[in-house]
C-alpha cells in the first residue's frame, strides 16, 4: 500500500515543477493536520494559528495541486512525448494494466481525489468558520481593523463575534459579506479607505434584527440605577457622585413608558438629518398604532426640499451609536480607571495629571506611552519627589494604566483621536439625545419636543459629594435644598406610580 | 350688608394670599429650575451657588417669577416667568438701593434718543451700532416681542444698560454693576465695574483713575482691600486706596453707602460749557467728607481749588468763545449742509468740548495729570487755533470774523496768538504778568 502511493508520487513528479507541486501539497496536507492535531489536543492556543492552519496551507495545498498537472504538461509539451509514452515511462506495467474496475492507477487517482475533495471541503469549511471569528476580523487587516479591534476587546460585547451584528445568517448575508470583504481588500490594497472610517456603517444588517435576539424590547422594563463617579481636579481628586435612575421602559403601563419607548410596537419615529452623521436633525414624526402623527420641524435646519435620503425609521443604533466599539473621552477615561482601582486615588492631583498625560499629544503609540510615562514621573519628580520611592508602584500601575487607555482609543495610523467617534448614549455636549431633543424642534404651534430633566431619569446626586445625596433630608446648608426638595420628591413619585 | 362686606373680604383675602402663596417659592418648583440649569448653564447654577443669594435661599424664582398680566412674562416648563430682574424686582427685598437708583443720574442714562451722542449714532451709525454700542450702557428701551421664547426682542435683549427702560416702568438694571448670577457686593466696588464705560476718547474716568495716585495704590494693594467685608467703611475697613465706589458712593464714617451716583458730584462736565449741579454746595461738601477719610482739610481744599481752575479756564478761555462763535454760525445759517454733523466745523466743535475738553476737566478731577494737559487741554489749544478759527474763518463772514478779531486781539487769553514774539511772551512768563492773567480763574465760583 505504502509502496504503491509512494510509486505514485514518484509517478507524477515527472519534473521538478511537479516535484516542488507534490512536495507543496503533501508537506501542507501533513502541516495542516499537525496544526489541527495540537489545537484539538490543546497544546496550540495561539488564536492567529488559524491564519496558517484554515488560510495559508489550504492556499499551499491548492497551490501545490495545481502544479503537479502543470508540470505533466509542460513536460509533456517540451519532450513531444504522447500520453501513453508517459505513463509508460513513469509508472509499472502492472499499475497501468486494465482489469475490470480499471487500472489501479486510475483507482489510485481516483482515491487520491476523493481525499482532496474531502480534505478541501473540510478545509474550506474551517476557513469560512476561521473567517466568522472575531479574530480574523480583527487582526487579518490589522491596521485598518486595529481600533475596532482594540475597543471590541473590552466592550460589553466582546464576547458576540463580529459577524453577529456585521454579517447576519443566510446565505444572501455569507455572500454580501464576501464580497463587501473583496472590496475591502482591494480598497486596502490601493489605498482608497478613509481614515478615520466614517461612520454610521450602512452595511449592517438591521439592528432591531441583530440586537433584539438578546435584547428584547419586553425586557425593557423598570428603572436602571446608574451611578457616575468623576473625580475632581484638586489635590485630593475629591470623588464627586452622580447618580441616575434611568426610566428605560418602553410601554405606557402605569403611565412609565421611558427611553425604549421610542422602539415600543406601538411607536414609529421617523427623521430625517441633514447629513449623514445624524447630528443635525430636520424633522422628526411620530406615528402611534393609532394612526395619529405628530411632525417637529428644526427652526434651524427645516427645508421645504428635504433630501430623503437621509430619512430613517429610529432604531436601536440611532441612541446606541457606540454599543461595542466605545471610545471614550479623557476625563471619563480617568474616571473610570480611578474608580476601578487601577489608578491609585491618594496620589496628589492624579485625576489632573493623568486626563492631561493622555491628552497632551495625538502621535504614535511608542512615542505616546513614552510621553505619558513622563509626564507623570517628571510631575511627581517636580513636586512630590518622595512619592516616587514611596508610591513607585502605584505610579507605575497608573502609567500602565493610562498607556492602556490610550492604546485602546487613540489609533494614530487611522486618525482615531479623541472625539473622532461620538457617542449618542445620553446627552453629552448637547449631543445625544438633545439631537432631538432640544428646543428647536417644534410642533405646528411652536411646542418642542420634550426635554424635561427628570422625563428619562430621576436624579439622585448630581455632581454630589454622596451618591444619594437629594435623598438625604436638605438642609440650608445645601443652599440649593430646593432641589433637593423637588428631585426626591419627583423619586418617589415616579417610584410609587 | 354686612354679609355681602363679610363675603367681599373673603375673596380679597384669598385673593390677596393666593397671590401672596405665588410669589413664596415652591420648593418643588425652584427645585426643578435648578435640576436643569445646573446641567445646561452650569455657569449660572454655580455663579449663583456660591452667592450670598444662595445662602440666605433666594432662588431662581424669588427673582424671576412673574404675575400673570406682566408684558415679559412667559411659561416656562410649568412655571410662569420673566427672563428680565429690574430694579423694581430686586428692590422687592433691597428698597432701599432700589429708590436712590431710581432718583440717580444713572436711571435717567436710557433717556438718550434726543441727546447729541444718540443723533451722531443714529444718523452717522446706524441702529447695530446704537444697540451693540450706545444703548449697551446706557440702557434700551425694552421691546416685547410676543414670537421669541422670552418675549424679549433680540433688538433689546440681552442689555444690561444702567439705565434701561423696563416694561414695567422701572428704570437701570442692577446687573449693570452687580454682574449676574454672583451679584456680588464686591465685583461692584472694584473699578472694573464702572470701566465697562466710563472709559475711552470722551470720559476717560477709567484710564484717568490708573494713572492717578488713586489707582496707583488700588493696583498695589488691590489684595489688602477688604473688599469682600459687609461693612466697607473708607478709613476704617481698609485705608490703602480708594476705588470709583469709595469716592462716589461707599460709606464714609459720616456719609452711609448710597446707590446715588450723583450725590457727591457738585460739576457736570458733560455739556459744552460746565455747569453746577442742583445743590452742588452740598454735594461739594459730600465729596470733601470721603477726602478727608485720608487727607487734612487743608489738602482737599487745595485739590478743589486747582481742580475748579482748570473747569474755569476750560470754560472762559475756550468753551464760551467757541460756543458763541458756534452761536453765530448757526443763527446766520452759514453752514453748507442743513444737517448737523454734516459739515466739517460740526465735528471740530464737537471734539473740542465733548471729547478734548471732558477729557482735561475730567482729569483735573480725577488727578490724572497727563489726562488734563496732553491729552486734554494741549489737545484743545491745537483745535482751537488751528482747526476750529480756521475752519470759522472760511465762511468768510462779517461777524464771525470781528467776533474772532475781537478775540484774539482783546481777550488777554488770547493775545499771546496773533500780537506777542517768543521772547515777549517767555518773559512775561517769568516776571509773572502771564500768571496773573489767570489769576481771576482760581477763586471763580
Amino acid at each position: 500500500m505504502k509502496k504503491k502511493y509512494l510509486n505514485f508520487i514518484r509517478g507524477v513528479s515527472i519534473n521538478k515543477i511537479g516535484m516542488a507541486g507534490m512536495v507543496l501539497t503533501t508537506s501542507s496536507f501533513i502541516a495542516m493536520v499537525f496544526f489541527e492535531l495540537l489545537r484539538i489536543v490543546g497544546i496550540l492556543t495561539n488564536a492567529y494559528i488559524g491564519l496558517i492552519t484554515y488560510l495559508l496551507l489550504p492556499l499551499l495545498f491548492v497551490v501545490g495541486l495545481i502544479l503537479i498537472p502543470f508540470g505533466w504538461f509542460k513536460y509533456k509539451r517540451e519532450s513531444g512525448k504522447t500520453t501513453k509514452e508517459l505513463l509508460e515511462k513513469q509508472f509499472t506495467k502492472d499499475e497501468l494494466e486494465n482489469t475490470k474496475i480499471g487500472a489501479k492507477l486510475t483507482r489510485t487517482v481516483l482515491i487520491l481525489t476523493m481525499i482532496n475533495v474531502l480534505f478541501l471541503s473540510l478545509a474550506s469549511m474551517r476557513m469560512l468558520n476561521f473567517m466568522d471569528e472575531p479574530v480574523f476580523c480583527g487582526t487579518a487587516c490589522h491596521s485598518v481593523m486595529g481600533p475596532e479591534w482594540a475597543t471590541y476587546q473590552v466592550s460589553p460585547h466582546s464576547r458576540v463575534a463580529c459577524v453577529s451584528c456585521h454579517v447576519g445568517e443566510g446565505v444572501g448575508a455569507l455572500i454580501d459579506s464576501k464580497l463587501n470583504g473583496t472590496w475591502q481588500m482591494i480598497s486596502i490594497t490601493f489605498d482608497l479607505l478613509e481614515r478615520p472610517i466614517p461612520t454610521p456603517v450602512h452595511q449592517l444588517r438591521p439592528a432591531r434584527e441583530t440586537c433584539e435576539k438578546c435584547h428584547w424590547p419586553e425586557k425593557f422594563y423598570g428603572s436602571k440605577i446608574k451611578s457616575i463617579v468623576h473625580y475632581d481636579v484638586d489635590e485630593k481628586s475629591t470623588p464627586k457622585h452622580t447618580t441616575l435612575v434611568l426610566k428605560i421602559d418602553s410601554g405606557e403601563e402605569a403611565g412609565k413608558a421611558g427611553i425604549h419607548w421610542h422602539i415600543d410596537n406601538k411607536n414609529q419615529i421617523r427623521y430625517a438629518s441633514k447629513d449623514d452623521k445624524r447630528e443635525e436633525i430636520m424633522w422628526v414624526e411620530v406615528m402611534q398604532d393609532n394612526g395619529k402623527t405628530k411632525l417637529f420641524k428644526s427652526k434651524k435646519y427645516y427645508t421645504s426640499e428635504n433630501n430623503s435620503d437621509s430619512e430613517r425609521i429610529m432604531d436601536c443604533v440611532d441612541c446606541h451609536n457606540r454599543a461595542t466599539h466605545i471610545y471614550e473621552n479623557p476625563n471619563e477615561a480617568v474616571d473610570k480607571r480611578i474608580s476601578k482601582g487601577l489608578i491609585d486615588n491618594s496620589l496628589p492631583f492624579i485625576k489632573r495629571e493623568a486626563v492631561a498625560a493622555i491628552t497632551s499629544s495625538f502621535t504614535t503609540k511608542e512615542i505616546a506611552n513614552q510621553i505619558i510615562q513622563n509626564h507623570l514621573v517628571g510631575f511627581y519628580r517636580e513636586n512630590y519627589p518622595n512619592l516616587l520611592g514611596t508610591k513607585s508602584k502605584s505610579i507605575d500601575k497608573a502609567i500602565n494604566t493610562l498607556q492602556n487607555v490610550y492604546n485602546t482609543n487613540i489609533h494614530y495610523g487611522m486618525n482615531v483621536d479623541w472625539g473622532v467617534y461620538p457617542n449618542y448614549l445620553g446627552h453629552k455636549n448637547g449631543g445625544g439625545c438633545f439631537r432631538c431633543h432640544n428646543n428647536d424642534l417644534v410642533d405646528e404651534v411652536g411646542k418642542p419636543i420634550k426635554n424635561d430633566c427628570t422625563m428619562c431619569h430621576s436624579i439622585l446626586a448630581n455632581d454630589s459629594p454622596q451618591p444619594f445625596m437629594y435623598l438625604q433630608n436638605a438642609t440650608n446648608a445645601n443652599r440649593d435644598s430646593a432641589m433637593h426638595i423637588y428631585l426626591k420628591s419627583e423619586f418617589l413619585n415616579y417610584s410609587i406610580k | 350688608m354686612k354679609k355681602i362686606i363679610l363675603i367681599i373680604s373673603i375673596f380679597l383675602f384669598v385673593g390677596i394670599w393666593g397671590e401672596l402663596l405665588a410669589a413664596n417659592n415652591d420648593a418643588k418648583v425652584a427645585g426643578k429650575c435648578m435640576t436643569c440649569h445646573k446641567e445646561k448653564s452650569p455657569g449660572i447654577y454655580k455663579q449663583w451657588q456660591a452667592s450670598k443669594h444662595a445662602k440666605h435661599n433666594v432662588t431662581c424664582l424669588s427673582c424671576h417669577a412673574a404675575k400673570r398680566g406682566e408684558k415679559d412674562a412667559f411659561e416656562h416648563e410649568g412655571a410662569l416667568i420673566a427672563t428680565l430682574v429690574t430694579p423694581k424686582d430686586c428692590g422687592s427685598c433691597h428698597k432701599k438701593e432700589a429708590d436712590e437708583v431710581n432718583n440717580s443720574y444713572h436711571a435717567t442714562a436710557g433717556k438718550i434718543l434726543q441727546s447729541q451722542d444718540a443723533y451722531l449714532a443714529y444718523i452717522g451709525g446706524g441702529t447695530p451700532a446704537v444697540i451693540a454700542g450706545c444703548e449697551s450702557c446706557h440702557g434700551s428701551v425694552m421691546k416685547i416681542d410676543e414670537k421669541s421664547p422670552n418675549k424679549l426682542s433680540s433688538k433689546t435683549w440681552p442689555n444690561s444698560g444702567i439705565g434701561r427702560i423696563n416694561p414695567d416702568g422701572s428704570l437701570g438694571s442692577c446687573t449693570a454693576c452687580h454682574t449676574r448670577h454672583a451679584f456680588s457686593k464686591e465685583q461692584a466696588r472694584k473699578p472694573e465695574a464702572c470701566s465697562k464705560c466710563h472709559l475711552g476718547p470722551d470720559h476717560p474716568q477709567k484710564e484717568i483713575f490708573e494713572a492717578s495716585k488713586h489707582g496707583n495704590a488700588y493696583y498695589t494693594h488691590t489684595d489688602d482691600m477688604n473688599i469682600k467685608s459687609d461693612s466697607w467703611v473708607v478709613g476704617v475697613d481698609y485705608f490703602e486706596a480708594p476705588t470709583c465706589a469709595t469716592c462716589h458712593m461707599s460709606a464714609t464714617a459720616k456719609q452711609k453707602i448710597t446707590h446715588d451716583v450723583g450725590k457727591r458730584i457738585s460739576w457736570t462736565l458733560r455739556p459744552p460749557i460746565s455747569k453746577h449741579k442742583d445743590n452742588y454746595v452740598q454735594k461739594r461738601k459730600n465729596m470733601k467728607d470721603v477726602c478727608a477719610a485720608c487727607h487734612t482739610e487743608r489738602f482737599v481744599e487745595g485739590h478743589f481749588v486747582q481742580f475748579d481752575a482748570v473747569v474755569n479756564l476750560y470754560d472762559e478761555k475756550f468753551a464760551k468763545p467757541a460756543t458763541a462763535i458756534m452761536k453765530i454760525i448757526d443763527d446766520k445759517k452759514l453752514k453748507r449742509n442743513k444737517a448737523d454733523f454734516a459739515n466739517d466745523i460740526d465735528w471740530i466743535y464737537w471734539e473740542l468740548w465733548h471729547h478734548e475738553g471732558r477729557r482735561a476737566r475730567h482729569g483735573a478731577a480725577m488727578m490724572g495729570p497727563d489726562y488734563t494737559w496732553w491729552h486734554g487741554i494741549y489737545d484743545v489749544i491745537h483745535n482751537f487755533y488751528f482747526e476750529f478759527i480756521p475752519a470759522a474763518k472760511e465762511f468768510n463772514d462779517k461777524d464771525v470774523n470781528a467776533a474772532i478779531d475781537k478775540l484774539l486781539k482783546k481777550d488777554p487769553m488770547h493775545k499771546w496768538f496773533l500780537t506777542k514774539s517768543t521772547a515777549e511772551l517767555k518773559e512775561s512768563i517769568k516776571n509773572g504778568e502771564m500768571a496773573k492773567i489767570y489769576s481771576k480763574l482760581f477763586y471763580k465760583k
